[in-house]
């Protein structure tokens, strides 16, 4: 098996220069990405080809509709949650036996052993530390993936990296590429939500649509240093008109836009324009709604530890996330990230981990029990990681370095196997050893989770067709069930 | 002998290497597959090599890859994948080569190079590597049509197909087209009545003096500008600091442009200007140090660990960033392995790249990464600034003076001779008092003094000559190169490098030679695409194989020699379409030609655009009265250097200026609302060729915006003096530059009763600024009739006509 290259800006494999080179699909009015993509999906039956964002059939089975991925922002440890090392139990103190990387953020010293007890939870056993109680219980649903690598050490480009794709150029978001992909379900909310997301390391680069068009960027409601009962969706709300007054600005807006229209002969973009003035008449009705978690039992509100000071943040992200699936949004991403670089305990891992842990176990398993007993986690894509993980070696006393070179994320639901481990770090945790899973690795399968085929969901952009795997990314087909 | 000599060589190829091909290889460049277009498994295959070029070259271990790939040497590039093979077996291959590449099958099989290898002479075909072409004016049926020779070539297109040219557009609809095409702003009630009543024969022709000579003509024309040169007031990507100076290269292009500096000067002075002759004129100096800017304004991973991969990372980005902005090529393709498509090689690119690497465009690479900046004094400023600085160094001294004497006091009075912990806390009255009002004044003159004044740029540094790097990665080197322009274009042997210089200057006056096919072909169209919404070639920044073929290639050279005979005057290219009858045609929909030509792309009509974000923004700004027309200067709230957001997400951007667009700090990953909802450029990658979508978002932010609501509600200020008959009329010729029909007359009216039937709710006015935005709406108590009248112009702003030009 050849491994993935992602040296740089590669061009597409020369196979496809042939097709490329047809004229006849050269100069559409169109452009070539959304031929490109028709080849690729069916139209439903009703598609409105005007509309970007209709829902699409795709041609491979799609195991899950949608996904909500929980980034960990910082990188949290892998041989301090679910990549149960025990030769670095024993090994203590030593020096690591082999190289440490070129490229290194920081010092660092001898192999520090992971300070938590790990315990086998469910049927399949899997070792979790105690850092997730909670999560560990749903062990049986979730899918362990403890070979994933990328290529940078520093927060910027490894977070990229994991939202792009690249971490030296500009690329659309893997958000934008499946809602490029599938369109959304339901046309009155966004299709791709990015909840609390953070301001930094790349910021709007990680849910921006960079050069597909504007119709698959990511809404982001509110910012990573600021409360979770903060995150709205902008501009739903005028504070000097009301609705019924809205209404009628909106119908005389109609008339005169149809006048417009008249004089000028039929034109799609124009009759874009009136249409989208209704779409977000409705869309500023139903966004509030979605946000308003009243009508919510209180049992679920406990469940995600709505009533907890430490969880009720990352608590009710998750429930949100939770009412953005239902009602069809196809992306869904929520962070961990507070006023500082959360999980990045190059210090004090002990203190940091355990609040960070403390914050978003609860919810994480809530999240997952409530999406299973509502017949929603079938077809739901839950992903969860940070941007790398950590070193198994000390940094200062007490501390752990960013590590890129083998980490560990999970998922569950959307038709992986559960209670299943998927790759293997080194004896000590450091780098990804077996069924190495690359960053384009772990996009081709999150593509292939949702129907899509990484090599053939391209966009033609300045001369080349552009994949979210570049030329690299493979499908670790084992995790499916 | 000889044979004695094969036969050994067969037997250690058939002992030591063909079983470790065999094993590790075969499966992925075997019969069955052949990763990377690499098969193993016979000769000819073998010496032939994979896209990424020769696996083995005899008795060469630096350009033989498969060394470089089963020593693990490159992160990306390793062979074979699952594990790194014995040092042993790494040795025999090395041996293997240094034999010569002994083969049994080396005798009998004939090797034939790679389908790749450039055949120079083939390639140069390529319609836009062909020298730009002087076509003759072609002859129509119609000859009355044709003011302009571009009008000839558009009619012979159209007459063709049987399509006739609209109408010419009625004065109303020219004024707004020509206003808003030359400044991006609308013409105000006042020059449209002086327009309409100016009944000479060159009226059209003075209006466009008139705009051209406009300062708002450098923020329009620049602003596009600054779209194909990604400029940016901070780096984004993974550490978003702010360019602090960056301001001073988007003045410059804004006074370029309203200088109308020749295009070929323009360029020039933005890839070599700090290598230009001496200029006695300090200013002229100045002006071109700030021009390089262009080289340096690119987003940078500035946390990169790998410091020989930042500065390869940078060099990617400008020779990117200079191939698709200047001449339309994609040449960055070329850093990993030959261009799939055009006729770029990688020798090429490492030619490019060394001219760059022997460019300081870096201060320091150890993270996070600092950028160079060149001093730009004035001999006025730099003496004003020594006189502060001699000003400053006096106080120091007397401070010093001062502090000595406080000490000495001090000693004498606590009798002892070693001074406390802090002195200053225990000085008497009268030394802290002089001292703290000294420490005062050195603030001050601190703070009126400044910083030196810096602007990013270039510099010369040591020249280099690079290794191609094999697969894009320096970890694998292969054969070095020398600095020259690309092989594909046949002026390039003329400009050749000295050793002693980075080959900048040559590079610009290569791309400036009239003989380049590119450059004049590239901008011309580009031109035409931000006067007519598409360029005459579509692809706007890819000239290559991937990018679309002219639409009317004659009309795209005559063009590009429009430009070059003005001699790269800009102005006069604006001048020569303006005045042209293509340009003046209306928008009036003809259903037969549209049966033809539904696309418009022969120019029947003007085509009907939606203005740009800045437009849209200057324009509701504009109308309501609230428009900011100072020009120039740091809208940068953050010193240079500082984070916009660092890992608190806490955010240091601010768009709360009424100035126009284009002086909007541009923050990449955190772009202003406005500019993010209507297709703005990304900032970090260029584009020539924005995209106009239509989202809800934006529809949201027209009727929820405290930006839109308060333009409302300014602009109704203005109306509310008149009486109401006349209130609807000027709010049509204020925002949409006509007089309303009857009929709109009667509907506007009929709206603005409804709301009088029916009260109006009382609403409920918050004052508390509105979150991160840049406009806070007023709180005042509203009438009723304000209200409704407040509703009718919020409705024009959102209509499709106010932001619809025809």
């Amino acid at each position: 098996m050849l491994r993935s290259f992602n040296q740089s800006d590669c061009c597409p494999p020369t196979s496809r220069r042939s097709f490329l080179k047809s004229s006849a699909l050269k100069s559409t009015a169109l452009g070539f990405g959304h031929l490109a993509l028709s080849s690729l999906i069916q139209d439903s039956a009703f598609a409105d080809r005007t509309n970007p964002l209709f829902p699409k059939l795709t041609l491979e089975p799609a195991r899950a509709k949608r996904v909500i991925f929980l980034f960990m922002k910082g990188g949290p440890s892998g041989v301090d949650t679910f990549d149960f090392k025990p030769q670095l139990q024993k090994d203590d103190g030593k020096e690591l036996p082999f190289d440490k990387p070129r490229v290194q953020f920081g010092a660092t010293g001898k192999l520090m052993k992971s300070p938590w007890k790990f315990r086998p939870y469910g049927e399949s056993g899997i070792m979790v530390s105690d850092l997730f109680p909670h999560v560990a219980k749903c062990i049986d649903d979730m899918c362990i993936l403890n070979s994933v690598h990328g290529t940078n050490a520093a927060h910027g480009g490894a977070s990229l990296k994991l939202h792009t794709g690249s971490d030296n150029f500009v690329r659309p978001s893997m958000g934008s590429w499946v809602t490029y992909g599938l369109g959304t379900e339901n046309q009155n909310l966004p299709s791709f939500v990015t909840i609390c997301p953070t301001l930094a390391h790349g910021g709007l680069k990680n849910w921006s649509s960079a050069f597909l068009p504007a119709d698959y960027q990511g809404t982001p409601l509110g910012v990573a240093s600021q409360p979770s009962t903060n995150a709205k969706v902008k501009y739903t709300q005028n504070q000097r008109v009301t609705r019924r007054q809205q209404r009628i600005q909106l119908d005389l807006l109609r008339q005169m836009n149809q006048q417009h229209m008249d004089d000028l002969g039929p034109n799609q973009e124009l009759e874009g324009r009136i249409n989208s003035f209704e779409l977000a008449f409705r869309m500023q009705s139903q966004v509030p709604e979605v946000l308003d978690i009243a009508d919510e039992t209180q049992e679920t509100q406990r469940l995600y530890g709505l009533d907890g000071d430490m969880t009720k943040d990352f608590g009710r992200q998750c429930l949100l996330a939770r009412r953005f699936a239902e009602r069809g949004v196809r992306f869904i991403q929520i962070t961990h990230s507070d006023s500082y670089v959360q999980w990045d305990q190059h210090a004090d891992l002990v203190k940091g981990h355990t609040k960070n842990a403390l914050e978003v176990d609860q919810p994480i398993a809530a999240l997952l029990i409530d999406l299973k007993r509502r017949g929603l986690l079938d077809d739901t894509l839950v992903m969860w990681g940070g941007e790398f993980g950590r070193t198994p070696v000390v940094q200062g006393s007490n501390g752990r370095d960013h590590n890129p070179e083998g980490f560990t994320m999970w998922m569950a639901g959307g038709g992986v196997k559960g209670g299943y481990k998927y790759g293997a770090t080194d004896e000590y945790g450091y780098y990804a050893q077996e069924n190495k899973m690359h960053v384009n690795d772990l996009h081709a399968t999150l593509l292939h989770a949702v129907g899509l085929d990484h090599t053939q969901l391209t966009y033609r952009y300045a001369g080349r067709d552009f994949r979210l795997t570049d030329v690299g990314g493979n499908v670790a087909t084992d995790i499916f069930a | 002998m000889a044979d004695d000599r094969d036969k050994a060589g067969h037997a250690f190829f058939e002992k030591k290497i063909r079983p470790v091909l065999v094993r590790y290889c075969y499966e992925c460049h075997g019969e069955e597959r052949q990763e990377s277009d690499l098969r193993l498994d016979n000769y000819k295959d073998l010496m032939r090599g994979g896209a990424t070029g020769p696996a083995v070259v005899a008795n060469n271990l630096d350009e033989s890859l498969i060394i470089h790939v089963l020593k693990y040497e490159d992160e990306e590039l390793q062979m074979p994948p699952e594990q790194k093979l014995s040092d042993e077996i790494i040795d025999d291959f090395v041996k293997w080569i240094e034999m010569g590449v002994p083969h049994p099958d080396s005798a009998s099989v004939k090797i034939e190079p790679r389908k790749d290898s450039v055949n120079w002479e083939t390639e140069r075909e390529f319609w836009s590597f062909q020298p730009i072409s002087d076509p003759p004016i072609p002859t129509s049926n119609n000859t009355n049509w044709a003011t302009q020779s571009l009008d000839h070539f558009i009619l012979a297109g159209l007459e063709k197909h049987g399509l006739t040219p609209a109408p010419e557009a009625d004065r109303t609809t020219l004024i707004r087209r020509v206003t808003f095409a030359l400044t991006g702003l609308p013409p105000t009630p006042e020059q449209i009545d002086t327009f309409l009543k100016d009944r000479s024969n060159n009226a059209y022709e003075k209006l466009i003096e008139r705009l051209l000579e406009s300062p708002a003509y450098g923020e329009r024309w620049g602003r596009f500008w600054l779209d194909v040169v990604r400029y940016a007031d901070s780096n984004g990507l993974d550490e978003n600091i702010a360019h602090g100076n960056a301001w001073r290269y988007r003045d410059y292009v804004i006074k370029a442009f309203n200088d109308d500096m020749p295009y070929d000067q323009f360029i020039t002075e933005q890839i070599a200007g700090d290598l230009l002759e001496n200029s006695s004129d300090k200013q002229t100096t100045n002006r071109r140090l700030v021009a390089t800017g262009f080289l340096v304004l690119g987003p940078k991973v500035l946390a990169e660990g790998d410091e020989e991969k930042l500065a390869m990372d940078i060099i990617d980005e400008q020779i990117d960033t200079i191939g698709r902005a200047l001449m339309g090529m994609t040449i960055g393709c070329a850093r990993c392995h030959h261009h799939k498509f055009d006729p770029i090689s990688t020798e090429d690119y490492y030619a490019l790249a060394s001219i760059f690497k022997s460019t300081h465009t870096m201060e320091s690479y150890k993270r996070i990464a600092k950028w160079n900046e060149n001093e730009v004094f004035t001999p006025e400023s730099k003496a004003l600034f020594d006189d502060f600085n001699v000003r400053i160094e006096k106080l120091q001294q007397q401070i010093k003076e001062e502090t000595d004497k406080a000490n000495k006091e001090l000693l004498t009075r606590l009798k002892t001779d070693s001074l406390p912990e802090k002195p200053a806390e225990q000085y008497n009255d009268e030394h802290r008092q002089l001292l703290e009002e000294l420490d005062q004044q050195v603030a001050k003159l601190t703070e009126q003094r400044g910083e030196t004044p810096t602007a990013m740029g270039v510099k010369d540094a040591q020249p280099v000559n690079l290794n191609v790097h094999i697969r894009g990665s320096h970890l694998t080197l292969g054969k070095q190169v020398t600095r020259r322009m690309p092989q594909i274009f046949e002026h390039s042997s003329e400009f050749a490098i000295p050793d002693s210089q980075s080959g900048r200057l040559q590079f610009a006056n290569w791309l400036t030679d009239e003989s380049h096919p590119l450059t004049a072909r590239v901008m011309a169209n580009r031109l035409w695409r931000w006067h007519f919404g598409n360029g005459l070639q579509p692809s706007t920044d890819n000239f290559g194989n991937l990018g679309d073929m002219p639409v009317n290639p004659e009309l795209l050279d005559h063009a590009a020699q429009q430009l070059i005979k003005n001699k790269w005057s800009i102005k006069d290219w604006h001048r020569w379409i303006m005045n042209s009858s293509t340009y003046k045609m209306s928008s009036r929909f003809d259903s037969s030609n549209s049966q033809q030509d539904p696309a418009n792309a022969l120019l029947w009509r003007f085509p009907v655009r939606r203005l740009e974000a800045e437009s849209i923004r200057d324009s509701i700004l504009a109308v309501s009265g609230m428009l900011d027309r100072e020009m120039g200067g740091s809208m940068l709230h953050v010193k240079n250097r500082e984070f916009l957001f660092d890992h608190t997400s806490k955010d240091s951007t601010d768009y709360s200026s009424l100035r126009r667009s284009v002086y909007l700090p541009v923050i990449r990953n955190n772009l202003y609302d406005f500019f993010q909802l209507f297709d703005f450029n990304d900032a970090s990658v260029i584009n020539g060729n924005r995209e106009t979508t239509t989202v809800a978002p934006q529809a949201l932010f027209m009727m929820n915006s405290p930006l839109v609501e308060e333009a409302s509600c300014q602009l109704a200020h203005q109306l509310e003096a008149l009486s109401p008959k006349q209130q609807i009329p000027r709010l049509y010729q204020l925002a949409l530059g006509r007089l309303p029909t009857k009929q709109e007359h009667a509907t506007a009216r009929k709206y603005l009763r409804q709301f009088l039937v029916t009260p109006i709710q009382t609403v409920s006015v918050s004052t508390e600024p509105a979150e991160d935005e840049s406009v806070t709406v007023s709180g005042e108590v509203m009438t009723v009739e304000f209200q409704a009248l407040k509703l009718l112009c919020h409705s024009v702003l959102a209509s499709n006509e106010f932001i619809y030009i025809k």
